[in-house]
């Protein structure tokens, strides 16, 4: 990438961050996001940071999208809409370049919203942790916070690829009413439909018990929870049943990442 | 802002987390044995370690390192653990073990005493090895006062040595946990044996006993003799002595099997508050239909004497107060039909094995601090039935009184009703409590103790068992402070009915590997509390208990709830409580929150959870029954 267009990726990033700072609503909607985080460990008990995981895992798979879908599904489709579009256009801007500065530019607030909530999380449990009686020896156990770190990278993946199918959406929509419709729908899909779509796939026969895990990592939700449980939270996964392959995972949510971005440029504007 | 630092900042930070995957977790780290002190024990009775120590007799042992747990669990004897393990009891309430390790003694030179105890020539040589990497000599001579024991060695040719001097064969850890995995260490057939072995026990010793009161009649006091004392000896052996009503200030000395029989609540003998009013020092005594009054006022021995053994001091202080009987070294006899009045205790028997006390009535102190204990054994197996006990300190205390039997009887107003130390195998059954500090208690470790079928209201405590491999099962325990408290290992808490107390089971262990399956616990304050430890898993087999209100549906119609229940949680009180309980039940959110907490529950802070709570009551009638009254 030459030095002229990384200066417009930063320039059009610094814009979308602006603009999601500028606008309080957001503030709000963070807020509310930690605060279903940080209840998770306040009302459910924490006791270790593998609990902690297993609490979280599900609220988390839930809750990411939302949050990445309302910081994305209007990202371009009001620019088009407002016809600064039109403004950004008469620059020599390329249409990737465009995308992806919007795109860094969400991202970093997206990231920031999901990572320090969840950070904040973790503390609860050695704040709740009960202290053991000094008389009895005290052992290891496979509780390791190393598990919840690597969930918070996960979860950040998880995020970004979300944020990209917002984006993706964000192009897609021509108006308003279809941005909105567009937008839950999409979630609905990335949130349970997939999942409903590979279970039907078993009842009908159509995916077996071998092409399973390939399967699933086509659900972005799927292939979060499949990564959570094969890194971080191996011991109690990995106790019944061995850990879930995460090479599908991996390639599954960096396809949808790469596969939405790709969208967007297409359909942002025609050259 | 400036996207560049914000967006730094966000991928500075990714990329540390990112690093997470480099590392390897701690879990699973190469651990090494603890001090046995330090471990959380199970598997013998705490008399069984006691007698092993004070003799200065080795005990095997193992200690386990679970995945999900903090705690280091160490077992008086490898079988012990090996049954743990093999139940998978311990897999699920722990997760999966991550090191075991028992002690080896290639090192120490065991030999066996005569009677099969491992006596070590060098006791610093015993060490702790990995279990896979010990072999064990079984089916060999050797014992521990539990029964015979596994001997683990770190080197074969060792074990072989011993097993050529004491018999029996080498075999490796895997032989180990086939041979000794398949006893169920807990189950209601074992429990059914043992009530039915007890009972019958009981059922002869109370028949034979009956027929000393069918001994000939040789003296009648106040015509062939002036005082009781006088006609006791006058009378021969295996006679009865009869003592017509009146009162008679004397105390007695019976030294001859005899029998000396009043006429009921007319016949008074009186000991003037001066010591112990009638003793008994021969077997085959029997004392029937005679009140007693004037008992001296030790509650409490003063701990002189000529006792040995580790519990000398006990024998000494609560063995030797003043008693309104007592019976010594009195093998074989019987107290039928007699009142004591008492400041201290009411019948005390010590070494006199095959007791018998049947329709006693005791009348102890209004405060329990003044008196003493209504039927106090020691080192006798005694059964107590029909009797009732008010006031005072423990209506039946026992001391290493193994297998005795107290049934049907009345107890009120004291501080325990059955107080049970350093006594296994006992059976408390249909007895009645009411007004006491607890209902039963059973201290000090020992193991297969049956309480059954037992009634105790108003009482702060219900029933409070330490020790192994015990039952608690039908019992009903009403209006109180705590219904039970779960202790104890591989115990079996069942078929309870449980309402309107405080607090209805108290669990208060941090090492929980009891069941606690099939109680009706209903209109308690709070149904269940924990007090320490991990998450106790109350369910077995897919079905747990029956908690009054616990929402949920049971939509596969197998009688079991499909929602967990968490009896000591404020939130799933309250849903229990409120009408409007299952619609919060049936919250996502709520959902959310309860979905993961059944996994890895040795990881987690106190709490009890019912993965299987019951539709129904185990014992419907029972419970309309108590809620009624």
């Amino acid at each position: 990438m030459s030095d002229g267009r990384l200066r417009q990726v930063r320039a059009l990033a610094q814009r979308e961050l602006d603009a999601v700072v500028r606008t309080r609503t957001y503030l709000v909607l963070v807020t509310l996001f930690g605060l279903a985080v940080a209840s998770v460990p306040a009302l459910g008990g924490a006791g270790g940071y593998l609990p902690l995981v297993l609490n979280l895992m599900t609220p988390v798979e839930v809750l990411v999208p939302v949050l990445a879908f309302a910081f994305g599904y209007q990202a371009i489709r009001a620019d088009a809409e407002r016809g600064e579009l039109d403004v950004i256009r008469t620059y020599p801007v390329r249409r990737a370049t465009y995308v992806l500065g919007v795109f860094l530019g969400r991202a970093t607030a997206v990231l920031a919203a999901v990572l320090v909530p969840l950070a904040l999380a973790a503390t609860f449990v050695p704040l709740a942790s009960q202290p053991a009686p000094s008389f009895l020896a005290s052992a290891a156990t496979v509780d390791d916070p190393i598990y919840y770190v690597r969930f918070v990278s996960i979860t950040g993946v998880y995020a970004v690829v979300a944020l990209g199918i917002a984006v993706a959406v964000s192009t897609v929509a021509r108006t308003r009413r279809e941005g909105l419709a567009l937008a839950v729908s999409t979630l609905l899909v990335v949130v349970v439909g997939l999942d409903l779509a590979v279970v039907g796939g078993l009842t009908t026969g159509v995916v077996g018990p071998d092409g399973l895990g390939a399967t699933l990592a086509l659900s972005p939700a799927s292939a979060f929870r499949g990564l959570v449980l094969a890194f971080a939270a191996t011991p109690v996964a990995g106790a019944s049943a061995p850990a879930p392959a995460a090479l599908p995972s991996v390639v599954g949510l960096l396809g949808w990442l790469i596969g939405t971005l790709a969208l967007a440029t297409v359909t942002v504007w025609r050259t | 802002m400036d996207v560049r630092y914000v967006l730094g900042a966000v991928v500075v930070a990714f990329g540390l987390c990112g690093l997470a995957f480099t590392v390897q977790p701690a879990g699973g780290a190469a651990v090494s044995p603890v001090s046995f002190d330090e471990t959380l024990s199970m598997g013998m009775t705490g008399v069984d370690v006691r007698d092993a120590e004070a003799a200065g007799y080795e005990i095997p042992r193992g200690q386990a390192f679970y995945a999900q747990y903090q705690y280091v669990i160490g077992y008086y004897g490898v079988e012990a653990m090996v049954e743990q393990l093999e139940s998978g009891h311990a897999v699920r309430q722990f997760g999966e073990p991550v090191a075991l390790f028992v002690t080896e003694f290639s090192g120490a030179q065991p030999s066996l005493t005569d009677d099969g105890y491992l006596d070590l020539d060098n006791d610093p040589g015993v060490d702790w090895v990995r279990a896979d990497h010990a072999v064990y000599a079984v089916d060999s001579d050797a014992r521990t006062t539990a029964g015979p024991t596994v001997v683990p060695f770190e080197r074969r040719a060792d074990a072989e040595r011993f097993t050529d001097e004491y018999g029996g064969r080498v075999v490796d850890w895997d032989a180990v946990r086939e041979r000794y995995g398949e006893r169920p260490a807990v189950a209601r057939e074992r429990q059914a044996g043992l009530v039915e072995n007890r009972t019958a026990w009981a059922d002869r010793r109370v028949a034979a006993s009956a027929s000393l009161l069918d001994r000939p009649r040789s003296v009648v006091v106040g015509r062939d003799a002036p005082t009781v004392q006088a006609a006791v000896e006058r009378a021969p052996p295996n006679t009865t002595v009869y003592v017509p009503p009146g009162t008679y200030e004397e105390n007695v000395t019976i030294t001859k099997p005899l029998t000396l029989r009043g006429a009921g609540e007319r016949t008074v003998v009186d000991g003037g508050g001066n010591g112990t009013v009638i003793r008994a020092n021969a077997s085959g005594v029997a004392l029937a239909d005679l009140t007693i009054r004037g008992v001296g006022p030790r509650d409490l021995g003063t701990g002189e004497g000529n006792v040995s053994g580790w519990d000398a001091k006990i024998q000494l202080v609560y063995g030797r107060g003043d008693a309104g009987i007592l019976l010594s070294g009195a093998n074989r006899s019987l107290v039928s039909n007699v009142t004591v009045d008492t400041g201290a205790n009411g019948v005390i028997a010590r070494y006199s094995d095959g007791t018998v006390v049947d329709g006693l009535v005791v009348n102890g102190t209004d405060q329990w601090q003044d008196g003493s204990m209504g039927v106090l054994t020691m080192y006798s197996r005694a059964v107590v039935q029909e009797s009732t006990f008010e006031g005072g300190r423990d209506g039946v205390y026992t001391h290493r009184s193994d297998d005795l039997v107290v049934r049907n009887n009345e107890m009120r107003g004291m501080r325990y009703g059955v107080h049970e130390m350093y006594t296994s195998g006992a059976l408390v059954r249909n007895n009645t409590f009411s007004d006491a500090d607890a209902g039963v208690i059973v201290m000090s470790r020992p193991r297969e103790n049956v309480i059954l079928d037992n009634d105790v209201r108003d009482s702060d405590v219900g029933v409070s068992l330490a020790g192994d491999a015990s039952y608690v099962t039908g019992n009903v325990l009403v209006g109180g402070g705590t219904g039970m408290t779960i202790a104890g290992t591989r115990s079996m808490y069942a078929n309870n009915t449980v309402v309107d107390n405080d607090i209805g089971l108290r669990s208060d262990t941090i090492l929980p590997s009891n069941r606690v399956v099939e109680n009706d616990v209903a209109g308690n304050d709070a149904p269940a509390t924990a007090s320490s430890g991990p998450v106790a898993v109350w369910t077995s087999g897919g079905r747990g208990n029956y908690w009054a209100g616990a929402p949920g549906l049971d939509r596969d119609g197998d009688g079991v709830l499909d929602r967990p229940y968490r009896p000591a949680d404020e939130v799933d009180r309250a849903l229990a409580e409120s009408p409007a309980g299952p619609t919060v039940a049936r919250s996502p959110a709520l959902g959310l929150l309860r979905e993961a907490q059944a996994v890895a529950p040795g990881l987690r802070r106190s709490d009890v959870i019912d993965t299987g709570p019951l539709v129904e009551p185990s014992r419907p009638d029972v419970l309309t029954e108590v809620n009624a009254t």
